[in-house]
């Protein structure tokens, strides 16, 4: 294979390096806008449901796996093992061992990240990653006045202390804290931030909403070829992703009023239209090695060839937000001898329109490859028809841990089509930024 | 040992009184409003013979009481324990976003220092109302940790009066040495707050034989007040931030730092000096921005901000925090009013 990466393969005691993670398949629900449909599902509930239809799907009823796991970004701290509960509510043996793991928006990838590696290592045969969120069924927490005046009540010996404790209550700390999107170190919000980003890179607003209407469009086509029959299960009377706006045209878009970035200098350009909107889901995907999938009487859609995770000062401004991609892609394609032009799809994560187009741009930057990314010059272009050819969040919606599984899923898919089709090897790039100034990206390819 | 005098900047001597203790601020503040209603008392009265009036509008030169001259005094305060500090430490670091830890940040030993300073500017003979005063720029110099259970030695005096197109300013100098150390030795923090009060003029030159009242301002501040004034031309650059702060934001930092200035109160209180609701202390704002600037300041740095505009409350400031160009070490920072355009503070934060 001229992809494999050299360095790994001459690592002490891995004589023939690690061997092949493979996708075998996915399963998710339908994404669904918050509050509405699954306005009382719980994460949960929602996990459960996307594995349940992974473990139908594939004949894994009463099947020891290796590993199941995943997260959630907005969690109840009841929920401390969400993906293990959600095991047991399975029809999985309860044999499975399971855990829970969080990167913000990246945490469904990193989740495929972390069980593949498990199985190149040899240290398990077959996992589920996934990832679950929830916006209508958030955890509210109380002020932290009240938090801290009813955790010393809780520490007081006597009752004279208890009551000094609970009179230290003011009726401001009444109020209960929802769960913000704002970045706790600089106090802007997730679309304030790319909204610094889109005005840095001078991202128009025409070119953010053709975007988002390619994005609806493509994810409908995808919906009516019947792509998404065997990645979906429907769940709660919803068989499609509800956010999803077949007919909605450049117009429309282009009258949405601008909500982010209204206090800049530069005109606003991110509205509803051009920026995902809060989502509930959850999604499943599922791994082995080729011996396992073998075994089962599996398909096997893609290998997982490799990943890369990056971060950025973005606290101080030396970096947008989300631009960590920008930065994982290039050392990931480096370590694997691959170039952009080596790539047949990509799967770059549409947590705003201009989020795609700032990393675009970046990529084809001379100044920003030499001082940025340590290269000779840009990183290149790439060939927009291949940019999520079956749509992304800004259309099917982003339920933030459940977004990465509903990628690797459509990546394998697309590029074990493509291979169908061509009888020529395929290869996806996906890109998914998140919270925190991090982003993973990973590497598929048909097999 | 501890025992060399202080020097201003323009080289007076001062005498060094000892306090037992660092005095708490309220009790300062109920005396620093008493002596500023007398001063204020005295300017509305012009045939009074009153401070700050050496060259009345009249053209009537001022009598022998009359001259601005600053005390040529030094409070020290040796044995500063920080033990007991630990609750009150955390409390600070939480408010400003700072890193809960034992070490004492540069914004907090300002709380420490402050009384001490505001102790020499309610003396009888400080010649300058304390209420009213406007606190335009401030510089910290830290040259090492200072860290719970450090004893420590606080002075603080005033120096470097000089007009100002608006007044008179004059730098409030605080000094932290760790207990014992050496006093000729540039001190572990050091502090000058630069203060204008308005409406006051200093004598013409050679009038007065007083100390202290030289004229140029070219000496430590370097702060000018060009920001205070500044309608001029400003961009604002690309925000890295912004602070949401709540009405209570004022009463909050009050309560650490025991300045309960009545304009940081209350919207009532603040109407009765002139503004429209309260604002944020000066003070706070800069130490966000410093823990907005975080680990990468180091622990030996200058930390600057001049004041603009006041932060009203409730109100959110848009931050700018941008590392070093030239030499890539550094910071500098900026905060404003994004709907309105107004700079409220700016600075740096730089290795030394």
């Amino acid at each position: 294979m001229a992809t494999r990466q050299t360095s790994r393969a001459q690592t002490a005691g891995a004589a023939q390096g690690p061997r092949d993670a493979v996708v075998v398949g996915g399963n998710r629900i339908p994404f669904a806008r918050a509050g509405k449909k699954y306005a009382d599902a719980s994460n949960q509930e929602m996990f459960t449901a996307a594995l349940e239809g992974l473990v139908a799907r594939y004949g894994l009823q009463g099947e020891r796996l290796g590993e199941v796991v995943g997260g959630a970004v907005l969690k109840h701290s009841r929920d401390f093992n969400l993906v293990r509960e959600s095991v047991l509510g399975s029809s999985l043996s309860p044999q499975t061992p399971a855990f829970d793991l969080q990167q913000a928006c990246a945490t469904g990838l990193e989740a495929t990240i972390t069980i593949a590696n498990k199985i190149r290592l040899g240290q398990i045969e077959s996992g589920v990653s996934g990832g679950t969120d929830t916006v209508s069924d958030a955890p509210i927490a109380v002020s932290e006045g009240m938090r801290r005046a009813l955790l010393d009540a809780g520490h007081a010996k006597t009752w004279q202390d208890r009551a000094k404790a609970l009179a230290r209550i003011r009726p401001a700390d009444l109020k209960p804290l929802s769960p913000a999107t704002d970045e706790p170190r600089t106090g802007l919000s997730m679309g304030e931030h790319q909204a610094v980003t889109t005005a840095r890179w001078g991202i128009t607003r025409e070119a953010q909403d053709e975007i988002a209407l390619a994005s609806h469009q493509h994810l409908a086509e995808a919906w009516e070829s019947g792509f998404f029959d065997d990645l979906v299960t429907p769940f709660r009377g919803l068989t499609r992703d509800d956010n999803m706006r077949p007919d909605t045209s450049a117009e429309k878009l282009a009258g949405l009023k601008p909500v982010f970035g209204r206090s800049l200098e530069t005109p606003a350009t991110m509205t509803a239209g051009n920026s995902t909107p809060l989502t509930d889901g959850a999604s499943t995907v599922l791994l082995g090695s080729r011996e396992w999938a073998e075994a089962h009487d599996l398909p096997v859609l893609a290998r997982f060839v490799d990943a890369e995770t990056a971060a950025v000062d973005f606290v101080h401004g030396r970096e947008g937000l989300l631009m960590a991609p920008v930065h994982a892609v290039p050392r990931l394609l480096a370590r694997n001898g691959l170039s952009l032009e080596d790539f047949d799809f990509f799967e770059i994560h549409e947590a705003f329109a201009s989020t795609v187009l700032t990393t675009l741009a970046a990529w084809e930057d001379a100044d920003y490859g030499k001082n940025e990314l340590g290269l000779p010059g840009a990183f290149g272009s790439l060939d927009r028809s291949r940019i999520n050819v079956h749509g992304s969040s800004l259309a099917a919606g982003h339920p933030f841990a459940a977004t990465g599984g509903r990628i690797v899923a459509t990546a394998a898919k697309l590029v074990a089509t493509k291979a169908a089709e061509t009888g020529k090897p395929a290869r996806a790039l996906v890109s998914v930024c998140a919270a925190g100034g991090l982003g993973a990206t990973a590497v598929l390819e048909s097999v | 040992m501890t025992a060399a005098p202080p020097r201003t900047a323009d080289g007076r001597e001062l005498r060094v009184e000892t306090q037992p203790g660092l005095p708490g601020l309220g009790g300062l503040y109920a005396r620093g409003a008493a002596a500023s209603g007398r001063i204020a008392a005295g300017r509305a009265l012009p045939s009074l013979p009153v401070i700050g009036e050496g060259r009345s509008p009249d053209g009537q030169p001022g009598t022998a009481g009359s001259d601005l001259s600053l005390p040529d005094v030094a409070y020290r305060v040796s044995g500063v324990g920080t033990d007991g500090l630990e609750r009150h430490l955390h409390d600070y670091q939480r408010l400003l976003h700072e890193p809960v830890s034992s070490t004492l940040p540069a914004g907090y030993l300002h709380v420490l220092a402050f009384p001490l300073g505001t102790a020499v500017m309610v003396r009888g003979d400080f010649p300058l109302p304390l209420l009213g005063m406007v606190h335009v720029a401030n510089r910290v110099d830290v040259r090492g940790p200072v860290v719970l259970g450090d004893v420590l030695d606080v002075r603080a005096w005033a120096e470097n009066l000089r007009p100002h197109r608006r007044g008179v300013q004059l730098d409030l100098v605080a000094e932290v040495r760790h207990d014992g150390a050496d006093a000729a030795a540039p001190p572990v923090w050091r502090g000058v707050s630069t203060y204008l009060a308005k409406g006051f003029e200093l004598p013409a030159k050679g009038q007065s034989g007083s100390s202290g009242s030289g004229s140029s301002g070219s000496g430590s501040s370097g702060s000018g007040s060009s920001g205070s004034g500044s309608t001029d031309e400003w961009t604002p650059p690309l925000p890295t931030g912004r602070w949401a702060l709540g009405p209570e934001t004022g009463r909050a930092y009050a309560a650490l730092s025991g300045d309960r200035n009545p304009i940081h109160m209350s919207a009532l209180s603040a109407k009765a000096f002139g503004f429209p609701r309260a604002i944020a202390h000066g003070m706070y704002t800069a130490a966000r921005a410093l823990a907005d600037v975080g680990p990468g300041r180091g622990d030996a740095y200058r930390w600057t901000v001049e004041f603009g505009k006041p932060v009203l409350l409730p109100g959110t400031v848009d931050v700018a925090i941008t590392p070093g160009a030239e030499d890539g070490s550094g910071y500098s920072y900026v905060g404003w009013n994004a709907r309105k355009g107004l700079r409220h503070l700016s600075g740096e934060v730089v290795p030394l």
